[in-house]
């Protein structure tokens, strides 16, 4: 049956159209939900406003938001404590992940339950997982006392959520915890596609079980890593419910990194205008730091 | 350099023996090619001397060294990856020069040496790329430098050429002989094809389900083969199979073949009369034209290569073994090849005439397939 020419999209000229025709409902759900808020938020930014709606009239032109978020003590608190978190967390994720990772690699006996547990905290719900480790961390009846007491590490119970450094140590914890078994997933995936006469030839050539890891594994993972760390620095610097419900911030602003910062300038304080200000540099500085880390993973495979 | 003495090496996984009491004398500087079918066992013997895998029994010494229980690292060896197995990472210099850098030699030496070997190979110019941007001959020689610059007791080579493109792997099959009588290093070569095998080594081990064939020189293994599967693995197209029955006759055995009485050339006469036997003819021996044994047949079909043809014919029911025997394919079973050297071209329906000389003629057991002479 001759089909008309126009709506033909087999035709090796319109093939093209499909791919647009698919991916049509996407982008526009992309920009209603995210590229429109995005743009109002800069908006917004250079504004004076408190409540934002959208039925108001403009109110003019001003840089006063980040006059005063540059200006603001809380602002360089919450920058330093997001740069820490997101150092600590990527790294010890990364640690993590990569140990556990060449651990479930090996092919032993139970491999595919190794692997099941390894994952398992990505699985849990975010805050369920923090209500947990809220318990565990109790002051008063939480297991991670007892257990430090037991173990002679401390002699009186700590009480976690009150000491700013006890708190930061609780959310990097509880991070970690949360984090690396994403890291640890695409290790594996990472590793499983890592040729196995690389490890051959490397062992005929005489090169040591640690010398294998830093000189094929790693260079060989490279663009894993980079992507990976990425996507986890992404995460820790977004990551909201974990911070708001274990801490809510506190104590003395210790855990308030900048996305509970905006949280609670934008809708403890109603400072809406201030907190777009936040979201935006938040953008810059992650849309910088990822560019530099993608840009540094060497494009060797 | 070293010999390698290598003592009825065996492997099972489990229940499954993938090598059965394999022992094997290696000559210092000796070009020995391990060759058969898929599954018979010889990249598992290679790799059990690399040390890669573990044998379940046996000893393997290289020099004077028992080497059985020792790291692939710490035997002195170099191994050709049938991949290359060359780190995308790092650049052809450092490739060639990773497993010196492993064993801690100075950067000074590492450099000589590896620009000796780039020499050696004429691939000097490629030394600061990355591998991904050489042609896959390239890469080959490069894995062949990353053995060479090692300096090793021995040379492994698991199936180097097969991922080479036709030309290019005859081609590189007569640099690696030429290689081998440089520098005079002993090789170990394992390959499933027979002409790679004849063309490079000083002896080769022909296996099958894990047990060793035969040991032979590549002259020695195309005339004298010691079964039905090594005469019909060694040479191209393989060795027609004719079953039929000995007969004693006078003080010689004669066989019937294509309705002649065929005298066969065999010493030991009197102990074959009345059994059955698979009379073994290679292609090229079989002639046009009339011989000392002549028949006509009509082909089933000619294929002509320019400087040769190979005629089909199809076997009389009686020569045909039974199906299953050897393990080859039917059409194998049931035809038979001449391969006429510098043809005249011809119809491909006219009868033809061939003959052959039956003091060419093979004989093999039709129940063990031991060869018979």
């Amino acid at each position: 049956m001759p089909r008309s020419a126009f709506l033909d999209l087999a035709r090796p000229s319109r093939r093209h159209w499909l791919g647009y025709l698919l991916l049509a409902p996407a982008v526009l759900l992309i920009a209603l939900i995210i590229v429109y808020p995005l743009f109002v938020s800069v908006d917004l930014s250079f504004q004076n406003v408190n409540i934002a709606r959208l039925d108001q009239p403009r109110r003019p032109f001003t840089t006063a938001n980040y006059e005063r978020l540059f200006a603001s003590e809380d602002f360089w608190n919450a920058c330093w404590v997001t740069f820490k978190l997101v150092t600590i967390v990527s790294f010890f994720c990364f640690l993590l992940g990569l140990g556990t990772a060449l651990l479930v690699n090996n092919r032993f006996k139970g491999q595919a339950l190794a692997r099941l547990l390894v994952a398992l905290p990505w699985a849990i719900p975010e805050v369920i997982a923090v209500v947990i480790f809220a318990w565990l961390f109790d002051s008063s009846f939480g297991l991670m006392n007892w257990l430090f007491i037991k173990v002679g590490l401390v002699d009186q119970t700590i009480n976690w959520f009150s000491s700013p450094d006890a708190a930061f140590a609780v959310v990097c914890t509880v991070m970690v915890w949360k984090g690396y078994p994403f890291v640890s997933i695409m290790m594996l995936a990472g590793l499983q596609s890592i040729p196995e006469d690389f490890y051959n030839a490397a062992k005929v050539d005489g090169a040591r079980a640690w010398q294998r890891l830093i000189h094929i594994t790693i260079p060989s993972l490279m663009p894993v890593i980079g992507v990976t760390l990425v996507l986890v620095m992404l995460w820790v610097f977004r990551d909201f419910s974990i911070i708001y419900v274990l801490t809510g911030g506190g104590p003395l602003k210790a855990t308030q990194s900048l996305s509970i910062m905006t949280y609670e300038q934008a809708f403890g304080f109603f400072k809406m205008g201030y907190a777009s200000a936040i979201g935006v540099i938040t953008l810059i500085v992650c849309v910088i730091a990822s560019r530099l880390m993608i840009a540094r993973a060497p494009d060797n495979i | 350099m070293a010999g390698i003495r290598i003592d009825s090496v065996t492997k099972s996984y489990g229940g499954l023996t993938v090598l059965k009491a394999f022992s094997l004398d290696i000559a210092d500087g000796e070009f020995v090619v391990l060759v058969g079918p898929s599954g018979c066992g010889k990249s598992t013997m290679l790799k059990i001397l690399a040390g890669l895998e573990e044998a379940s029994s046996g000893t393997i010494a290289i020099g004077e060294r028992d080497v059985t229980d020792l790291a692939p690292g710490d035997r002195d060896i170099a191994m050709v990856f049938q991949n290359y197995a060359l780190y995308p990472h790092l650049t052809v210099a450092r490739n060639m020069g990773f497993g010196l850098k492993m064993r801690g030699t100075d950067a000074a030496e590492i450099d000589r040496r590896v620009n000796e070997a780039a020499k050696i190979l004429g691939i000097g110019h490629l030394l600061e790329r990355r591998p991904r941007a050489l042609s896959g001959g390239q890469r080959q020689r490069v894995a062949l430098g990353r053995a060479i610059v090692r300096e090793p007791q021995a040379f492994l080579m698991d199936e180097p050429l097969s991922n080479l493109d036709a030309k290019l792997r005859v081609h590189t099959r007569a640099e690696i002989s030429a290689l081998h009588k440089r520098l005079r290093v002993t090789t170990i070569y394992v390959t499933h094809d027979q002409t790679e095998a004849m063309t490079m080594a000083d002896r080769i081990v022909i296996m099958k389900d894990g047990v060793i064939q035969q040991i032979a020189s590549p002259d020695v293994m195309f005339r004298e083969p010691a079964n039905l599967f090594v005469a019909g693995f060694i040479g191209s197209p393989g060795m027609n199979f004719l079953k039929t029955k000995a007969q004693a006759v006078g003080g010689g055995v004669t066989a019937k073949l294509f309705g002649h009485d065929v005298k066969l050339p065999i010493a030991n006469a009197a102990a074959l009369a009345g059994r059955e036997i698979v009379v073994g003819l290679r292609p090229e021996h079989i002639a046009a034209g009339a011989g000392q044994v002549s028949f006509t047949v009509t082909p089933r079909l000619i294929e002509s290569l320019g400087s040769e043809q190979y005629v089909y014919v199809d076997l009389p029911e009686e020569h045909r073994r039974d199906a299953g025997s050897g393990g080859e394919d039917e059409s194998r079973r049931t035809s038979l090849i001449a391969r006429l050297i510098n043809p005249e071209p011809r119809p491909p329906e006219a009868t033809l005439t061939l003959s052959f000389d039956p003091a060419r003629l093979h004989v093999f057991d039709a129940a063990s397939g031991e060869a018979i002479r």
